[in-house]
């Protein structure tokens, strides 16, 4: 079977959404630890020069343009796989067995996942195009320094409306229902379903990707508007 | 007991199809699933009516025939149950019970609750097969195999193939059913000389016969009448990795 075989069919394209996924998985860990310094009290210091750091490395740009691809990849494939699984079952019927033989999280990966995809248009027009290519006022925190992007006071500013924030909770919501399912889900896509490891995989999925790191994002926009 | 039944019917694969309620009555709770329809075909019969066509063959929950998917669910209430051991003291007098055939775009419906599963065939004559040499039987303990891997390839082999894990698969996917084949040689021995090809050839097959793809949420192994695991659609991602990677053809 040649590559190109191998990943048209169902289990090379769903090894391609699980590898994409656990890839995005890596990338909340990385985005939730550098943006909790929007909540430190340094009047955006530590923030901004993160934030500078990061739109000037170009290892990391080379990562975060990377990155917008595979999340395409992600939601293209997924999408593939939903389309035709729909046409799987031409007919429905009519009456279902909801949660009894399978869990509702299981069942809204699509869902969640589209929620996701919006959220994520959202949120790199909010802040992503704006940063390098709108209009952010400069700050300088050192005499002797380079002025560096105000990133974090556009955030501060942006919170304030509650829409916004009501969005990113959303947003949310929706990540930490896509990886209840979906953490555990691509280990057993590659193949990883092992008494010795299931425990931890499903307390990692659940706990880590499923509450913790949606609740750490979901709290940025939620403390500052109240701020 | 009486009951109220919606049952599916549909008088070829391309004729539209509907429901039709039947009231039934003085239904033993010993009576199983299927001889609840007997009762109820015996009188359409006599009324001069068209019975409801339903597979059905041993009646001992071996062969894989029966396929009613009742209430929403295959194979009825009951865990690791087919329909032919399903009981009627799972239901209570006046219940209403809502019957219709598998739903998949590779079991075409042939009549009433009759599906045609053809496609299971066909995937198994892509690759469920070991290639044995003519002759005298060897002896069965020739080959020294350990005594988990037996075990769980029989498990595995207790797959009956009747096609709950597609009807209760949101995707209608045949996953389950293919990784237990696949699992049952693999494990041996014996399966050894088709090993890549069979993962290959047997997914291949089972795309083309227009089945999902798997989404993991586990309602095969919930409705599975042979309770087969999904460790075995693990192991098949890992057959179908290994021999992908690997095979060089």
């Amino acid at each position: 079977m040649k590559w190109s075989q191998f990943f048209d069919t169902s289990i090379g394209k769903k090894i391609l959404v699980g590898a994409t996924g656990f890839f995005l998985c890596s990338f909340v860990l990385v985005h939730l630890a550098g943006n909790v310094q929007l909540l430190y009290n340094d009047g955006g210091k530590a923030f901004n020069s993160y934030a500078a750091f990061m739109g000037h490395n170009s290892l990391i740009q080379f990562i975060a343009w990377g990155l917008k691809i595979v999340i395409l990849l992600h939601a293209i494939i997924a999408l593939q796989l939903t389309f035709s699984n729909r046409k799987a079952r031409p007919v429905k019927y009519a009456i279902n067995p909801g949660n009894q033989t399978s869990s509702w999280f299981s069942r809204q990966m699509a869902v969640m996942g589209s929620i996701l995809l919006i959220f994520i248009i959202i949120h790199l027009a909010d802040f992503w195009w704006k940063f390098h290519f709108g209009n952010v006022p400069t700050i300088n925190y050192d005499a002797t320094g380079e002025p560096v992007k105000d990133l974090y006071s556009t955030v501060q500013y942006a919170f304030k409306e509650g829409w916004l924030v009501a969005l990113y909770v959303i947003g949310m919501i929706g990540l930490s229902f896509h990886l209840v399912h979906g953490f555990k889900s691509a280990f057993q896509t590659f193949g990883l379903n092992h008494v010795k490891y299931n425990g931890l995989i499903n307390f990692i999925g659940v706990w880590l990707f499923g509450i913790l790191i949606p609740i750490g994002f979901a709290a940025i926009p939620v403390v500052i508007f109240f701020k | 007991m009486g009951l109220t039944l919606k049952v599916w019917r549909q008088k070829n694969t391309k004729a539209q199809g509907g429901f039709e309620t039947y009231q039934v009555k003085d239904i033993s709770s010993e009576m199983s699933f299927l001889e609840m329809f007997d009762v109820l075909n015996e009188r359409l019969i006599n009324e001069g009516k068209e019975p409801i066509a339903f597979d059905h063959d041993c009646r001992e929950g071996i062969c894989g025939m029966c396929s009613m998917h009742i209430n929403g669910r295959a194979h009825g209430p009951w865990a690791g149950t087919t329909t032919c051991q399903l009981h009627m003291r799972a239901f209570k007098d006046g219940d209403t019970i809502t019957v219709e055939p598998w739903r998949a775009e590779a079991f075409p419906v042939l009549k009433d609750l009759t599906v045609d599963r053809g496609a299971f065939d066909r995937i198994i004559e892509s690759g469920g097969f070991i290639s044995v040499n003519t002759g005298n039987a060897v002896d069965a303990n020739a080959i020294p195999i350990p005594k988990d891997k037996a075990d769980a390839a029989f498990a595995a082999a207790a797959c009956i193939g009747c096609g709950a894990c597609v009807a209760a698969c949101k995707n209608s996917s045949a996953m389950l059913f293919v990784s237990a084949k696949v699992s049952q040689l693999a494990q041996l021995p014996q399966g050894e000389p088709e090993r890549a090809t069979r993962a290959l050839n047997m997914v291949a097959q089972m795309d083309k016969e227009g089945f999902g793809s798997c989404t993991n949420t586990g309602a095969c192994e919930a409705e599975c009448p042979k309770e087969i695991s999904l460790t075995n659609i693990a192991r098949l991602n890992r057959e179908f990795i290994r021999a992908g990677f690997t095979y060089e053809k």
